[in-house]
């Protein structure tokens, strides 16, 4: 049986008149392992958790559920500590977005340009990326310990008085800490997808403009801004993702602590329930975790299909 | 003259944020290094102690570290042999072909990004009881997979896009069926988005904590994540000794990773961020 199969590809090497032969169950045959493993091990364990947040379920006994409706949705919304954990996730989300790929741009357009050595350096600014993040937690807090932490030794070098902050036993730096931990091990991959995006940037642009006596700032913005904006806004989209559901490295250095000052909401998923053992409160902050990270995506896809269609009416 | 004055003012931020990227493991060395009665010194030594060796043959003798590493390194060879195997075909069904449920499909590989380990860690508890799979590694390898795949097979859409259709007709001519094709004439074609691939799925097994923390309790199948993780903050064990165990975790990562980055580069932006 032939069924010729159009191809539409995303990228131009496809013609979009492609034809395929072959059975037409052949996409259902490649695709159906993958989907019923991701149904088996990713589909079915979240509707369980869906079902789950409507109950009072505890640890000890997994399999007693009372079901409770909303209860759970509302005596979390009610109480500041959950203002708090929201907070604290807006505040970790957004300092992760904007300067992870702050950085990672500066790193980019630094190492856009040629210059002796640059392989090893484009190399090198992507360690951090491949460091695995118990062990950046590892090192990172023992970075900042108060009495023998280089940072701390390092400050009382340029004689700073106050220099035996305990880092991450303080609410006030506790945050940063952990945001510097972060950003450290996240911005190379801002920086490797920047640094392939600029290799799109039209050189004849740039030195037209150059010629016709843009500044730098200008050259950026008329040239090299546009053609690496949606590279930008897709970063932007994963590392909100990512973060919001990032867990090992900010429980390893704080446990979400002190009091509540890097209480993100998959931290407190995972005290609910693990160390309060209410699993049915956990999966209510997973849901609620779930929702803001769907609602993020489908404002990206919006974002996108926007400039999409103003691009082609340009 | 301007013009070396900016040369060099890049090549002073260039270095600097080369110190950045490197410091912190370049400290875990320097500590691993470092004679006990250094550790707490007024004054940090900043550069490590070849004499002090024999850190590593303790933390060898005193912390199972080679097992730990063994069940990690099974752990991620299983992650991205699993990951690999289940990720090629429908990478090729999303480039090639039009289907009902495409969408779908596509959607649901992005929203597996979303969904956090110690979400799920609850109900698939649950679910390897009932498939005799907790307190296994191939428990964990089933895990780690299902967040690997969908970014496997993304990444791996990448690449097929950009092998032109032409090259499968002669193939096709010759009477191979579609799978002949797709493993005979689009793999080697895309051999190296395939290795950049494999290393991601592998680190993420290498890498993963969540899961080998809590589907997994007997001391011999514990992880190098999971042990190295009991060490955070303590500081009972000598800090030198945490580090060194450190190093031997991530120094392997970190070198064969810059051996291949190259490619995990080019595998990822073809896919990723253009798809």
């Amino acid at each position: 049986m032939v069924a010729g199969i159009g191809s539409r590809s995303m990228t131009k090497s496809a013609p979009p008149t492609a034809r395929l032969e072959g059975s037409r169950w052949t996409p259902y045959i490649f695709t159906a392992p993958v989907a019923v493993y991701l149904l088996l091990f990713q589909g079915y364990p979240l509707v369980q958790e869906l079902l789950l947040s409507f109950t009072s379920t505890s640890l000890l006994s997994p399999r007693d559920h009372v079901y409770v409706g909303l209860d759970n949705y509302n005596d979390l919304v009610g109480t500041s500590d959950f203002h708090g954990t929201i907070l604290v996730t807006a505040l970790y989300t957004v300092a992760c977005v904007l300067l992870a790929i702050g950085l990672g741009l500066a790193a980019a357009l630094l190492l856009d340009r040629p210059f002796r050595g640059r392989g090893v350096a484009r190399a090198a600014v992507t360690i951090p990326w491949a460091a695995p993040p118990v062990a950046v937690a590892l090192i990172f807090t023992w970075m900042f310990n108060a009495q023998y932490g280089i940072f701390n030794h390092a400050f009382r070098f340029l004689g700073l008085a106050s220099a035996n902050e305990n880092w991450l036993d303080n609410p006030k730096l506790a945050l940063p800490a952990v945001l510097l931990t972060t950003i450290w091990q996240i911005f190379p991959f801002a920086s490797v997808v920047l640094l392939a995006a600029l290799q799109g940037v039209s050189a004849e642009l740039r030195e037209a403009a150059v010629i016709d006596g843009a500044d730098r700032l200008s050259v950026f913005k008329a040239v090299v801004w546009p053609t690496i904006q949606p590279s930008v806004a897709l970063l932007a989209l994963f590392i909100t993702i990512w973060s919001l559901r990032r867990f090992d490295l900010i429980w390893l250095m704080t446990q979400g602590g002190p009091i509540g000052a890097t209480n993100t909401l998959v931290i407190e998923l995972y005290r609910q329930g693990f160390v309060y053992r209410e699993l049915g409160l956990a999966a209510a902050v997973g849901m609620i975790g779930l929702t803001i990270a769907l609602v993020v995506t489908l404002i990206y896809f919006r974002a996108t299909a926007r400039a999409e269609r103003a691009k082609g009416q340009r | 003259m301007r013009g070396i004055w900016q040369h060099r003012l890049r090549m002073l931020a260039v270095l600097a944020l080369l110190v950045a990227a490197v410091f912190p493991l370049y400290w875990m060395l320097v500590t691993s290094l470092t004679a006990s009665s250094d550790l707490f010194a007024a004054a940090p030594h900043m550069l490590p102690s070849l004499a002090e060796l024999g850190i590593y043959r303790e933390a060898f003798l005193n912390i199972p570290v080679a097992t730990w590493l063994t069940n990690s390194a099974i752990v991620a060879t299983g992650t991205m042999v699993l990951s690999i195997a289940l990720g090629t075909l429908p990478a090729y069904a999303l480039s090639r072909f039009r289907f009902r449920g495409k969408g779908l499909l596509g959607f649901g590989l992005f929203a597996t990004q979303m969904l956090p380990e110690a979400m799920l860690v609850v109900p698939l508890y649950a679910i390897f009881g009932q498939l005799s799979l907790l307190n296994t590694l191939a428990g964990l390898i089933l895990a780690n997979t299902a967040f690997t795949v969908p970014v496997i097979t993304w990444i791996l859409k990448g690449a097929i896009d950009g092998v032109p259709i032409d090259v499968e007709e002669a193939a096709r001519i010759d009477g191979c069926s579609q799978i002949d094709i797709v493993l005979a004439v689009v793999i080697p074609l895309i051999a190296p988005t395939l290795a950049a691939a494999g290393v991601i799925a592998f680190f993420h097994g290498w890498n993963e904590y969540v899961f080998a923390q809590t589907l997994v309790s007997s001391q011999e199948l514990r992880t190098a994540s999971v042990g190295l993780a009991g060490f955070v903050g303590e500081l009972s064990t000598p800090v030198h000794s945490v580090m060194a165990v450190g190093i031997i975790y991530t120094l392997p990562a970190v070198i064969f990773y810059l051996f291949v980055q190259r490619y995990v580069v080019a595998g990822l932006t073809a896919g990723s961020v253009k798809g």
